[in-house]
């Protein structure tokens, strides 16, 4: 042990510490101050940690206590408070910079280092000095102008208040700051491992390292008696099915005989610290008897495979889609381009841990307790019935933390039965705070697709017709895996119309890790294949792809590959209102090519026509008139990062003409929201937003019929001041032709075109994204910069997609493995605009979150082969497959 | 009684076909667990078809009364009630509702009271 002397934010203190300790856990551990995070398990790759340390940003994880006698340390709580924040904080908030927030103190940290010594830096310093701060959810634009921003009030050339859009003024399409991005901002918004709980034990689990066994053994004797160990749980102390049923029951909390890919979870351990309970997993040793693996669906599907589920076999799910006469249309074409690909697997990659604390809360007099789950639900509701039946226990809440990100990844649940599992068995109350790779094991991944396409077009370049067949890795476990097939169904038309269309799509467990939602679900993968084979086919027939995107545009009044007719479809003013800066980019690549040498310059193209609200699709939401004129909304609308706190308070006051200050959201709480369905498949704004526009009709329809104009006279008149709203999908219920498959699909469209444009060194393979340009129409916008901030995020996650991200179970265990895009691979982005209004839109507006991973894969792609006729088939597009792609692999 | 009128899905585990069924005229959409898909469409009709076919050869005035708090907590609340506030609402104990329907509470009252399983995707 050593003595310290530190101050921190200020205080000086003294410290008797052990010479391992770090200073991201003395400051959050010791001292409470959980405004720094931790997601990359203390290995300095992420700077979610990042303080300031004698005036230079310092990633905390890495800085020894004991190195640091005498320093002066400032957190993000040392800055400002959400009453009296530091510019900084004004800045970042007043950007739009904010969206999960899990980063945002790192970021904010690092800014202030490098402003206190630069006032005024360049873009260029900007990206050096955040450069070892991962962001996930924003992506770097905004983060990047709120340092522009901040440096701007710092030298007194501005002040917040000229920036700040009046509170009092209009509420839609203007950038009121996320109402809760302040408490982000100044690190007091508490995510599940900020949670203080007394005497709560630790959690750590032992996962499989097979990906298929048999197991014969847990041998816990030697674990149990080691130092701060509670008691170890396997499958039989679980006391329900121990299977989360998402929809079908076939994954357990703990594996009871058998491990179905590498990481699933076998044992837990729960020890007075995390170190204790780690420490103890490692000494449970299991016994397996390895079995046959199946690695492929195509090992999956083969006729003596071994079937992984004796209830479900390997092939789980299989979906047509059959329009017209797709194999006669395409013997006709005169243009026809056959050929396959593929995506990989990939990690949603949100920057928080899959963290949870759960307890036992005494209940009513004579009442068993209260089992309360404290996780990242974006769907408490559901995922409440699901780890009630597992657990065997009723008397249950969930209740959502702030959350470091989704991206879809949190359609399922994961550690929350671990947790609440351990908090029964144990009567204690748990914190399980997995490590990276431990929240790499846990958690759902996007699928992997496997695509055959043939696209046909006539002579004067209109689309005949489509065939595709794909295969699904499912992996482990089912979850959300049949939503991947039938989404890519259900948009596999895309932008156009096609006459024809063939497709079949086959879902198939494996003993790959197990696939659930991803930002898009579905059709990123598909729309890769479609987008690259328009220009494959343009490129066969002479046409500019540009030119052939929109003359093969769907027209309202034809119907997508479902059969089922639109009634708008604003795309074709996307082309051409993209024309100009398509023209400009292509000059400007034709000027640099004509120069010569190594690095080739290309422009590519990616369209989207992304749908929304499927049918029997439904959402409540209650608004309640409050006695001092206020609004309550009460709906379970998770906001892991998007801005559906934005989204709600805009309209609410709009409509009730009401300050934003007086609209209370109660969304968190499963005792107190109204189940309005996950906040997945960009349906938050369509539909929940829908639902809580139809509550306050309904409440100030009472009020008109009571001629009251605040809470007493409504009362007074005797009617409720508490009213609920819906919102259906025109179809009840999905009907779908069982031989053809056409039939329902999603109600909204949202529209994109997205143009790359990259430089690929031919004589590397790297590929540089210099610029991406999106123009979309997503309806009325009521936030411009929450609009902006899906884009951007997206465009990041997609070009992370498109060129470097791949989850390798067994391989893939931290950032730098899983390559996680950084600031220095971010590049320019510009966005037009267009607000088509939705005739059954939300106040006109659809949803945008997932769009924009939609086409900026295949814009990419097509990019480069734009730039040096290198066509890559088969995601990522790293720089082996470019050169393999140029022949010189 | 009226039989499915249509099993509208894809080929595809059974477990998870939703069911289309005529009531009075009307169609009506049950998820893969019987559970009506919209509460709004629920009858008294339809509570007494779902629990002859669970067994029960009429509803008595505690049924009903279970089944009539329910729907007025779902209206109000847009969930079902938690066990306690079912005990608290009704007045019963919850063996007496548990033995009064057969499935128990929740596949037994909350199913012929029409409220709807909480939804997610992958389901459709």
């Amino acid at each position: 042990m050593k003595k310290v002397k530190l101050t921190i934010n200020g205080r000086a203190q003294q410290f008797i510490v052990d010479p391992k300790r770090v200073l991201l856990d003395l400051l959050r551990e010791d001292l409470k101050l959980t405004g720094a995070k931790q997601s990359c398990d203390r290995k300095g790759q992420c700077g979610v940690c990042t303080v300031i340390v004698n005036g230079k940003a310092t990633r905390s994880c890495l800085a020894k206590v004991t190195d640091l006698d005498g320093a002066e340390v400032i957190t993000v709580e040392g800055l400002g408070t959400p009453q009296n924040p530091h510019l900084i904080q004004e800045a970042f908030v007043l950007s739009g910079a904010i969206q999960c927030g899990f980063c945002t103190p790192g970021m904010i940290m690092a800014a202030k280092a490098l402003l206190d010594e630069n006032p005024n830096p360049s873009i260029e310093e900007i990206k050096a000095a955040l450069r070892r701060i991962l962001c996930r959810c924003t992506g770097y634009k905004k983060i990047i102008e709120a340092v522009q921003l901040a440096g701007r009030f710092l030298r007194r050339e501005i002040a917040p208040d000229q920036v700040r859009p009046d509170p009092n003024g209009p509420k839609i399409g203007v950038n009121h700051p996320r109402p809760s991005a302040m408490v982000k901002a100044c690190g007091v918004a508490e995510f599940s491992a900020d949670i203080k709980v007394e005497g709560a034990a630790e959690l750590a689990v032992v996962h499989s390292p097979h990906a298929h066994a048999r197991i014969k053994a847990i041998h816990t004797a030697a674990a149990e008696k080691m130092p701060g160990v509670i008691g170890i749980m396997t499958a039989k102390d679980i006391k329900g099915t121990n299977r989360l049923k998402f929809v079908v029951a076939d994954r357990p909390i703990l594996c009871d005989t058998t491990v179905r890919y590498i990481g699933d979870p076998v044992a837990a351990v729960l020890a007075e610290t995390r170190e204790q309970a780690v420490a103890a997993a490692q000494a449970v040793e299991v016994a397996y008897e390895i079995l046959p693996a199946i690695k492929s669906p195509a090992e999956g599907m083969a006729k003596d495979a071994l079937q992984l589920h004796s209830e479900w076999p390997n092939l789980c799910h299989s979906q047509p889609q059959i329009r017209g006469d797709a194999e006669a249309a395409l013997a006709q074409s005169a243009f026809v381009v056959e050929t396959d690909f593929s995506t990989q697997m990939n990690h949603q990659a949100p920057l928080e841990p899959e963290a949870c604390v759960a307890y036992l809360e005494e209940g009513d007099e004579g009442e068993e307790p209260i089992l309360v789950v404290i996780g990242r639900s974006i769907n408490i509701h559901y995922h409440l019935g699901m780890l009630q039946g597992a657990l065997g226990y009723e008397n249950m809440r969930y209740e959502e933390a702030y959350s470091g990100g989704q991206f879809g990844i949190k359609i399922d649940i994961t550690s929350e039965g671990l947790a609440g599992a351990a908090a029964l068995h144990f009567k204690r109350p748990v914190r399980f705070i997995p490590s990276l790779t431990e929240s790499m094991y846990l958690s759902p991944k996007r699928h992997p697709f496997e695509m055959k396409m043939r696209l046909g077009a006539d002579r004067q370049g209109k689309l005949t017709g489509l065939t595709m067949d794909y295969i699904v890795d499912n992996g482990a476990y089912l979850s959300a895996g049949r939503a991947m097939v039938f989404r890519a169904l259900y948009m596999l038309s895309g932008s156009y119309y096609i006459p024809a269309v063939k497709a079949l799509g086959k879902l198939v467990y494996t003993n790959n890790p197990w696939g659930s939602a991803a930002r898009g679900a579905g059709p990123p993968q598909a729309n890769f294949a479609l987008e690259s084979a328009m220009d494959m086919l343009a490129e066969k027939i002479g046409m500019d792809p540009l030119q052939f995107r929109l003359i093969n545009s769907l027209k309202p009044g034809q119907p997508k590959s479902t059969d089922r007719v639109v009634d708008q479809w604003p795309f074709p003013e996307l082309v051409e209102a993209i024309r100009s800066h398509y023209n400009r980019a292509k000059k400007e690549a034709e000027d640099f090519n004509r120069k010569g040498g190594p690095v080739r310059c290309g422009v590519g193209l990616g369209t989207g026509a992304f749908g929304i609200s499927m049918s029997g699709d439904s959402a409540n939401v209650a608004v309640e008139l409050d006695p001092d004129g206020g609004l309550s909304v009460f709906a379970a609308a998770a906001d892991p990062g998007e801005g559906n706190d934005s989204m709600f308070i805009q309209i609410a006051a709009h409509l009730m003409d009401l300050p934003m200050s007086k609209i209370r959201l109660v969304t968190r709480n499963t005792e107190r929201t109204t189940a309005t369905g996950p906040a997945a498949g960009s349906r938050m704004t369509y539909m929940v937003g829908g639902a809580m526009v139809d509550a306050i009709q309904k409440l100030k329809a009472a009020m008109a019929e009571a001629r009251a104009t605040a809470y007493d006279q409504l009362k007074a008149a005797g009617k409720p001041t508490r009213y609920m709203g819906t919102k259906k999908n025109q179809d009840a219920a999905a009907k779908i032709d069982p031989v053809t498959g056409l039939g329902s699909s999603f109600e909204s469209q949202v529209h994109a075109i997205q143009m790359a444009e990259v430089e690929v060194n031919t004589k590397t393979g790297d590929v540089k994204v210099v610029k991406m340009t999106t123009a979309v129409d997503a309806g009325t916008v009521i936030n411009p910069q929450n609009l902006e901030g899906q884009l951007e995020g997206g465009v990041d996650q997609g070009m992370g997609f498109a060129l470097r991200e791949e989850y390798v179970a067994g391989q893939t265990k931290d950032w730098i493995t899983f390559r996680f895009p950084t600031i220095t691979t971010a590049c320019e982005m510009e966005h037009i605009i267009r607000e088509t209004p939705r005739n059954t839109g939300t106040l006109g507006a659809t949803g945008v979150g997932e769009m924009t991973m939609v086409p900026t894969a295949p814009a990419i792609t097509n990019a480069i082969f734009n730039a040096c006729k290198a066509r890559v088939r088969h995601l990522p597009a790293t720089p082996d497959k470019v050169l393999a792609a140029l022949g010189k692999a | 009684m009226d039989q499915p009128a249509e099993a509208s899905r894809p080929a595809g585990p059974e477990a998870l076909q939703v069911q289309v069924r005529s009531f009075a005229g009307r169609e009506i959409v049950f998820d893969s667990e019987g559970f009506l898909s919209d509460f709004r469409q629920w009858t008294e009709e339809v509570a007494q078809t779902l629990a002859q076919e669970s067994g029960l050869e009429a509803l008595t005035d505690t049924h009903w009364q279970v089944i009539r708090f329910l729907r007025e907590y779902y209206l109000q609340n847009g969930r079902a009630p938690l066990h306690r506030e079912l005990k608290k609402g009704t007045g019963m104990s919850l063996l007496e509702i548990e033995s009064l329907f057969p499935g128990g509470i929740k596949q037994g009252a909350r199913r012929l009271a029409g409220l709807p399983n909480p939804k997610t995707c992958g389901q459709s």
